[in-house]
């Protein structure tokens, strides 16, 4: 006997919040990226054993999947083609400031900044969502800002 | 942005495939109203009428076989196809497996293994249900075990009428019984 809700309806839920989540952490991977969170909630699911906080525990597995899907991806050799660089197809992309400024931060520190400054989360809820102590969160907040300023001088 | 239904039949294929969905379900037109069908991997667990909640009858899926659920289009088309085939007439067969995991008692398992067994067009009374199962008299438990049935049309609980010979009771409301045993040929038509 479980008591968790249908999985399905967690991600009616919460779908739409955490692919705009997933696009500010990994842009034009974002779909590939919640794909793998969403096949990866998944399989854990009967395993929670209680229906709590189950929106931050969406945010964990996504944040984790963004890293897995970024190390993933500086893993592979790069394919050199003559072709043009393909650009992003995301219209809103360019509306997105924010996105932009932190695209080239790693994962965490998006996942990080992203919580802090868009989302506007406390350091305890900050930390909920990356499974770390609010200490942890504040101080991985304030490294990200740091790499930003870092990248802006 | 809003997620594409592109996009989320991909990744309930892919959960599929990967045999980490317990449950997929889908929800379509039928002429008798838009029905919630889920499966198993044995087979159709649940076909709802509309009246329940969505929600209600999920959480009852999630509660009592497994929260892994999903929804796909693509997974219960033939399952579609065969019930719309069956409701609109141009088959008299309706061939699925079941899965009955939502009956919890025995006797009710019983009665709906021999419910199972009455023909197309044919009518039995909740009396002699009783009795096929063993339990001579209790035809108002035989009724209340066909009230439970959670795959009707499938498991056909419609084709039980009482002795006095009215269409009697029935879960999804007494039209959708007249209009499946007037299908049937067990009633002419009104």
């Amino acid at each position: 006997m479980s008591s968790l809700p249908p999985f399905w309806l967690l991600v009616e839920q919460h779908g739409d919040e955490l692919m705009r989540y997933a696009r500010r952490l990994s842009g034009d991977d974002a779909e590939d990226v919640l794909q793998e969170a969403l096949l990866k909630a998944l399989r854990s699911y009967p395993k929670l054993g209680d229906g709590n906080h189950l929106r931050a525990w969406l945010y964990r597995v996504t944040t984790t999947a963004a890293w897995d899907h970024s190390a993933r991806r500086r893993r592979r050799p790069e394919v050199l083609t003559d072709s043009l660089p393909v650009t992003t197809t995301d219209p809103h992309e360019n509306d997105d400031d924010f996105g932009s400024l932190i695209g080239q931060l790693s994962p965490g520190a998006r996942a990080a900044l992203t919580l802090r400054y868009v989302e506007d989360l406390s350091y305890e809820s900050i930390g909920t969502r990356l499974g770390c102590s609010p200490e942890a969160a504040r101080q991985r907040v304030s490294t990200a800002v740091r790499s930003l300023r870092k990248r802006l001088t | 942005m809003k997620l594409e239904p592109r996009f989320l039949e991909k990744v309930a294929n892919s959960a599929i495939q990967e045999g980490i969905a317990d449950i997929v379900y889908s929800e379509f037109d039928t002429p008798l109203g838009r029905l919630l069908v889920a499966r198993s991997d044995k087979g159709v667990c649940l076909i709802a009428y509309p009246g329940e909640s969505q929600h209600a009858l999920l959480g009852r899926l999630s509660t009592s076989l497994s929260p892994r659920i999903v929804l796909s289009q693509e997974a219960l088309a033939k399952t579609q196809a065969i019930i719309i085939s069956y409701l609109e007439g141009h088959t008299s067969s309706i061939d699925i497996p079941v899965d009955l995991s939502l009956v919890t008692s025995e006797f009710g398992r019983r009665v709906l293994d021999n419910v199972s067994l009455v023909a197309r067009g044919r009518v039995t009374s909740y009396g002699r249900l009783a009795q096929v199962c063993g339990h001579p008299g209790a035809a108002r438990a035989a009724g209340t075990a066909l009230g439970r049935n959670p795959v009707p049309i499938v498991v056909p609980c419609h084709r039980v009428m009482p002795s006095t010979g009215i269409v009697g009771g029935y879960g999804g409301g007494s039209w959708r019984k007249q209009y499946l045993l007037e299908l049937e040929g067990a009633l002419p038509k009104s």
